[in-house]
C-alpha cells in the first residue's frame, strides 16, 4: 500500500496564516466565540427573563475587544471588524435602554412611549454611523469597508419594492401562528406610526450599515465575495439569537441568516445599500404592526 | 508561548471556573407562574356554548347536548329537556345595558337615566350586520364596549363614547384563511379591566386597555376556541373548546422576577466576571492567531 505524503499540521496552519483573507475569517471567529461566550456562560446562573443584562454585557465585551485594536498595530487588520461588531452590540443596547435612560434624564418631558423609542432609534442610527465614521479615519485604505452608501438608482429601487412585496407574500404564506402575525390593529396603529414607522426605519438603516456596510464592506477586502457574504450573512444571524435566545421563536432565527444572505447578495449586486435598507425597513415595519405581542412578550 | 505565561493562563481559566460554579450552586431558581389556561372537563368533547355563574357550569357541546355542573366543573350531567344555552347579545355591565337587535344595531340604556332600561340606538355605533350578537362590556372601565361585527370586524366603543375598528384578524395561511371570531366576554363587576376575545384558530387574545391594543393569551389552550363566559362570582373566566372547557383564573400579566437579595449581587459579580475574562481570551486568542506580518490584500 502506497503512503501518501500529508502536509504537517504545522506547515498547514503556517500557509494557512499566511492566506490574505486569514486575519480576518480569524478575528471573526475568535471574536463571535468570545461574545458568544460573554452571552452564553452566565446563563448557567442567572435568569435571562430577569436580572440579566445580556445586551450590556455584549456591548462592553465587544467594546474590551475592539478598542486594543485601535492602538495594538498587529491587530490592525481586525479593527474594522471589531468596529463593526461593536457597532452592532452598542448600539443595539444604546436602542434598547434609550427610553428608560430619556425617561430617567427627563421623566415626563421625554414624551410617549413611542417618541422614546423614536429618539432611541435616531441614537442607534447616529452611533453607527459614528462608527462607521470612525472606521472609515482608523482603518488603512487597503483594509478600509466600502459602506456603499452613495447612489441609488432606478434597478436598487425597483429591487427594492419587489424585495419588499416578495418578503411580505412570504410572511402571509408562513402560518400566522409561527410569526405571531394573527391581526391588526388599527386603533394601536394609528396611535404609533407616526413615531414607530420612522423608528423602525432607523433601525433597519442602522442594522445594514453595521451588517451589509461596514462587516460586508471589510470582509470583502480580504475573503472572496461569497465567503464575505456567507460571513456576515452568520453574524447577521448569530446576533438576532443573541437578541432573542431566551424566547421560543429562537428556534426559527436561522431564518435570518438567510434573509442576511438575500441582502448581502443584494448590496453586492446593485453596488448599494439602500435596496436593502427598504426591504430591510419594510419588513420591520410589517413586523412592529402586524405582530400580536405574547403573554409574555413574545 | 514559555511555560509561565501558559501556567499563569491556566491559572486565570481554572479560577474563572471555580468562581463560575460556585456562583452557579449558590443561585436561587426561578419559579415559573401558574398555568394560564387549565383544563376542566370534557377532554376530547368540542365544546360550542358555555355559562358559568358560581358553582353552576352550564355548556353546549359539539354534538348538541346541554350539560350542567354544579360543582365547578367536576362533574357533569345532561340538563333534562336540553335546553339550548340563553341567546347572547346583551350585555348588563354595572349602570349600563347593551343589546345588539337583530338587524345589528347597538342599542345603549343607563339605569341612571331611565329606570326601566328601555334601551335606544347609539349613534355612533356601527352597524354589525344582521345577526352579529357578539358584545361585551367590562364594568371596569365604564363605558368601554366591544362589538363584532359579522364580518369579523372587531369594534370598540372608548368611553369617550367614539367607536373605532378595533382588531382585524389576518390570514392564517394562504390557505386556511381568516378565522373566525367566536366569542367575546368581559367581567361584569369591577374585578379586570381585561377584555376577552375567543378565535377558532388563534385561540384567545386579551385587551386591557379597552380594545386599543391585544395580546395573545392563550398558551396551552387549544387553538380554537367556541365560547367564552367571565365569571366575576369565582374570578374565572371559563373556554369552551375544540377540546373540552378550560379555565382561567384572574391572575397579574406575567412579569419579569425582581430579586432585591444577594443573589443579585451575586449575579452581577458574575456576569461582571464572566465578560472581562470573555473580553481577555478573545484578545489573547486573536493576538495568538493574527500573524505579526500581515501580507497586503491588495497585492
Amino acid at each position: 500500500m502506497q503512503r501518501v505524503a500529508t502536509e504537517p499540521a504545522s506547515a498547514r496552519l503556517r500557509r494557512l496564516r499566511a492566506a490574505p483573507w486569514w486575519p480576518a475569517a480569524a478575528t471573526l471567529v475568535v471574536a463571535e466565540l468570545g461574545l458568544g461566550a460573554a452571552l452564553l456562560v452566565p446563563v448557567a446562573f442567572s435568569d435571562p427573563n430577569g436580572v440579566d443584562p445580556y445586551l450590556a454585557r455584549l456591548s462592553v465585551a465587544s467594546v474590551l475587544i475592539a478598542l486594543p485594536s485601535l492602538f495594538v498595530r498587529r491587530l490592525a487588520p481586525a479593527r474594522p471588524i471589531l468596529l463593526a461588531l461593536a457597532a452592532v452590540a452598542t448600539t443595539y443596547t444604546l436602542l434598547s435602554a434609550g427610553p428608560q435612560i430619556l425617561f430617567d434624564l427627563l421623566g415626563s418631558r421625554s414624551g410617549s412611549f413611542d417618541a422614546q423609542v423614536f429618539w432611541a432609534s435616531l441614537a442607534q442610527a447616529m452611533g453607527t454611523l459614528l462608527i462607521a465614521l470612525a472606521a472609515w479615519r482608523t482603518v488603512a485604505p487597503e483594509w478600509r469597508p466600502s459602506l456603499r452608501l452613495r447612489g441609488l438608482r432606478f434597478g436598487g429601487l425597483a429591487a427594492g419594492v419587489i424585495g419588499t412585496a416578495l418578503l411580505i407574500g412570504l410572511a402571509l404564506a408562513i402560518p400566522a401562528d409561527v410569526l405571531g402575525r394573527v391581526a391588526l390593529q388599527p386603533v394601536a396603529v394609528g396611535r404609533d406610526f407616526p413615531w414607530l414607522g420612522p423608528a423602525n426605519a432607523l433601525q433597519a438603516f442602522a442594522q445594514e450599515v453595521q451588517f451589509r456596510g461596514l462587516l460586508l464592506g471589510a470582509l470583502e477586502r480580504t475573503m472572496s465575495p461569497r465567503w464575505a457574504n456567507v460571513s456576515q450573512a452568520a453574524v447577521f444571524g448569530l446576533a438576532h439569537l443573541a437578541i432573542s435566545y431566551g424566547g421560543p421563536e429562537a428556534p426559527f432565527v436561522p431564518i435570518t441568516f438567510l434573509v442576511g444572505l438575500a441582502f448581502g447578495w443584494l448590496v453586492r449586486r446593485t453596488n448599494s445599500l439602500w435596496p436593502a435598507v427598504i426591504i430591510h425597513a419594510a419588513a420591520d415595519i410589517a413586523l412592529q404592526f402586524g405582530v400580536v405581542q405574547g403573554l409574555y412578550g413574545f | 508561548m514559555g511555560s509561565e505565561p501558559r501556567r499563569s493562563a491556566m491559572g486565570t481559566a481554572a479560577a474563572a471556573c471555580v468562581a463560575l460554579t460556585v456562583l452557579a450552586v449558590g443561585s436561587v431558581t426561578a419559579h415559573a407562574a401558574s398555568q394560564w389556561w387549565s383544563p376542566v372537563a370534557l377532554s376530547g368533547t368540542a365544546v360550542t356554548g358555555v355559562s358559568a355563574i358560581g358553582d353552576t357550569i352550564t355548556v353546549r357541546t359539539g354534538g348538541g347536548t346541554t350539560l350542567a355542573s354544579t360543582d365547578s366543573g367536576r362533574t357533569f350531567a345532561p340538563v333534562p329537556g336540553n335546553p339550548a344555552l340563553p341567546p347572547t347579545g346583551t350585555v348588563t355591565s354595572g349602570d349600563d345595558l347593551w343589546r345588539i337587535d337583530s338587524s345589528g344595531r347597538i342599542l345603549h340604556a343607563t339605569r341612571l337615566a331611565d329606570r326601566n332600561l328601555a334601551p335606544f340606538p347609539d349613534s355612533r355605533a356601527p352597524r354589525l350586520g344582521r345577526g352579529a350578537d357578539l358584545i361585551a362590556a367590562p364594568a371596569a372601565l365604564p363605558g368601554v364596549v366591544i362589538a363584532v361585527g359579522t364580518d369579523g370586524t372587531v369594534w370598540r366603543r372608548g368611553q369617550d363614547g367614539d367607536w373605532k375598528q378595533a382588531l382585524l384578524l389576518l390570514p392564517q395561511s394562504l390557505v386556511q384563511g381568516v378565522p373566525r371570531v367566536t366569542s367575546v366576554t368581559a367581567f361584569t363587576q369591577p374585578l379586570s379591566a381585561a377584555i376577552y376575545l375567543g378565535t377558532a384558530g388563534y385561540a384567545v387574545l386579551i385587551s386591557t386597555d379597552g380594545g386599543d391594543d391585544w395580546i395573545r393569551a392563550g398558551p396551552g389552550l387549544p387553538d380554537s376556541v367556541y365560547a367564552l363566559s367571565a365569571d366575576s362570582a369565582r374570578h374565572a373566566v371559563y373556554a369552551g373548546t375544540s377540546d373540552g372547557l378550560w379555565v382561567h383564573v384572574l391572575q397579574e400579566l406575567p412579569a419579569p422576577p425582581a430579586y432585591q437579595d444577594a443573589a443579585l449581587v451575586w449575579r452581577w459579580i458574575g456576569i461582571g466576571a464572566v465578560t472581562i475574562v470573555a473580553a481577555a481570551l478573545t484578545l489573547f486568542g486573536m493576538l495568538r492567531l493574527v500573524p505579526r506580518r500581515v501580507s497586503d490584500p491588495t497585492s
